[in-house]
């Protein structure tokens, strides 16, 4: 979801609002049936595609039977939810989801960041192109091709990593077989596949800084070192605070689609989050109510926590997402 | 002029050396796997494969490009990308314009019907049971319908079109355009960079994406490129396609073969990546610094 970052930013530019008084409505809508027909497709694509599966909510209260239906199927209230918060693996799916997502916020939230302002730093144009060409090229390649890079790096059969390892005296590691690395394994995957390109907000963000303030610090006599800190950063820094913010309301979003690509059986234990819980409850069991109750609970969550994310922002930085 | 003082050097090597170590960390894997790709096959084996290749052979990467299984998901995923990407710019850039107009009765509402669908969604299996009340399992159709519009990508067009300048469009109605022409005939050839950009998202997207065809084909002749590539990495030795390729030629290793397939799935991307990079960049940065 890095791409969203950037365009969320853009959102934040606020446009002043033209107001119509009553008596001109009719008549601004007749003139514009055009623009209304416009939005007519848009507007079944979110009916069909949006909001249905929202309907389809409901069998989180049913005991759903594929051959009943959404109808005929028995209600059972919140026996889905009781069922829920008294099953131990769901506890621990969700303190994996916790984990996961709170090591990549700590982690790698600061890397675009440092990126950016080094990148920033850098006065020969070829090598800055370069460097940036080569560290967004990751974005643009599947889980699965990265997951393979990695299970080839870090086979411990001829992988370079565990070669290394072998090299100075140690053991080889399955870390992909490892609840004691899995984790770790998810986490820099996803940093090594997202950094640079979450540095494109940042790089966008700078390029906003007048360059006056820098002419000025330098006639000051402040370094590279000292505007880098007391110019760039700070000029920055509502859109650093915007950007996180932003990532909080993704907590329990840990990386479905990546965790589907690299585990197995073996690293359930420390690997398994919300949403690949769903996928196996859902779609492997054929456990569909259950798995739409900790689907909406997943979702309950992150709305909440996006709501409560934009009024914070707006309440310290005075910008929002919508 | 602020002269350059010592510190100033070692901020500059510093500054070199990190962005220098960043991108060969980047390049690392994939030089890794190339290696494996096209080094003689006993040196694969054996481990002995690093950053450079072991030997020369091209055997395996022919191979795996000549498999009909693999020309033929190449071929699905490129349809869907095509397809896909077509239509979600084409739905994606004519919603965008009817939101921009802030002050027509209802955009409001209905706008805020769009965004709620960012925060909130019926989750995975609600959507799988519409694909199935809807028939599109095992129909390439369920990997394109749901994604053709991206409420974040339509946002991105919207606000672009609220930063082109009002006149134009006053003109024109002045002249007596109807909204139709403004939009086809002003709006969209001035937007051109940002759809080129939103275009190589979707694209990106169709490309990439797995999860749905996981979820919604299981009929091996509708699988495309990532599904294919999933099931040969993944499934590690065991993979029947891997064992019997490996059997087939002698000079061939299940990991020489995953290796060369991981290749061949990135080239198609590394061939246009340049091309598109200097798009998505100026396409961004126009779009975020404005604001």
């Amino acid at each position: 979801m890095s791409v969203t970052l950037t365009e969320l930013e853009q959102q934040t530019a606020a446009h002043a609002q033209p107001i119509t008084k009553g008596s001109g409505r009719w008549k601004l809508i007749v003139t514009n049936y055009d623009l209304y027909l416009l939005l007519v497709p848009g507007l079944l694509f979110l009916l069909l595609f949006k909001y249905a599966p929202m309907y389809g909510i409901i069998i989180a209260f049913q005991d759903f039977n594929i051959f009943d239906g959404f109808m005929g199927s028995k209600w059972v209230g919140l026996d889905q939810f009781e069922k829920l918060i008294h099953s131990e693996e769901f506890y621990q799916v969700f303190i994996n989801t916790l984990l996961i997502s709170v090591y990549k916020i700590v982690l790698l939230f600061p890397i675009p960041i440092v990126i950016a302002l080094f990148l920033n730093e850098v006065r020969k144009a070829l090598f800055k192109k370069t460097i940036q060409t080569i560290i967004f090229l990751p974005h643009f390649l599947s889980w699965v091709i990265i997951s393979g890079l990695f299970i080839n790096i870090l086979s411990p059969s001829g992988g370079l990593v565990n070669n290394a390892i072998q090299w100075f005296g140690g053991t080889p590691i399955s870390f992909f077989l490892d609840n004691q690395f899995f984790r770790s394994v998810v986490v820099f995957t996803a940093g090594w596949k997202e950094s640079g390109w979450n540095a494109i907000i940042f790089i966008a963000a700078i390029a906003g800084i007048e360059q006056e303030q820098y002419e000025a610090a330098s006639i000051d006599g402040a370094g590279r070192i000292r505007q880098m800190f007391h110019i760039t950063l700070p000029g920055i820094m509502p859109t650093i605070i915007l950007i996180l913010i932003l990532r909080m309301g993704y907590l329990l979003e840990a990386g479905t689609e990546q965790i589907l690509t690299m585990y197995n059986s073996v690293v359930y234990q420390s690997g398994d989050v919300i949403g690949t819980f769903v996928y196996r409850q859902g779609l492997g069991q054929q456990d569909y109510s259950f798995s739409t109750a900790v689907g909406l609970f997943n979702s309950l969550v992150g709305f909440i926590l996006i709501i409560a994310g934009n009024e914070l922002s707006k309440k310290l930085i005075k910008r929002s997402i919508w | 002029m602020h002269k350059k003082t010592l510190g100033d050097w070692t901020f500059d090597i510093g500054i070199y050396l990190v962005l220098l170590l960043c991108g060969l960390a980047t390049l690392l894997p994939l030089a890794n796997i190339l290696s494996k790709a096209i080094s003689e096959e006993s040196a694969v084996i054996s481990g002995k494969v690093g950053i450079f290749p072991v030997g020369f052979q091209l055997d395996t990467m022919k191979y795996v490009v000549s498999s009909n299984q693999f020309l033929h998901s190449i071929g699905i995923s490129l349809l869907i990308t095509v397809v896909g990407t077509l239509l979600a710019i084409l739905l994606t850039a004519i919603s965008a314009y009817p939101l921009s107009k802030r002050h027509l009765p209802g955009i409001s509402i209905i706008m805020v019907m769009f965004i709620f669908t960012m925060m909130f969604n019926g989750g995975i299996i609600p959507n799988y049971l519409l694909m199935k009340k809807l028939h599109l399992i095992n129909n390439l159709w369920s990997l394109m319908l749901p994604a053709l519009i991206s409420v974040f990508n339509m946002l991105v067009i919207k606000s672009y079109y609220e930063s082109l300048p009002e006149a134009l469009e006053e003109s024109a109605k002045m002249d007596g355009a109807r909204n139709f022409t403004i939009l086809f005939r002003i709006i969209l050839p001035l937007s051109v960079p940002v759809i080129a950009t939103i275009a190589l998202f979707y694209a990106v997207y169709f490309w990439n994406d797995y999860f749905h065809p996981m979820l919604y084909i299981n009929d091996a002749g509708l699988k495309p490129l990532q599904l294919y590539l999933r099931d040969i990495v993944m499934d590690a030795d065991s993979s029947s396609a891997v064992n019997k390729s490996a059997d087939d030629l002698m000079n061939v290793s299940a990991e020489g073969i995953r290796a060369a397939t991981v290749i061949a799935s990135i080239i198609p991307m590394l061939l246009v990546y340049p091309y598109l990079q200097k798009h998505f960049v100026k396409g961004v940065l126009i779009g975020s610094v404005k604001g």
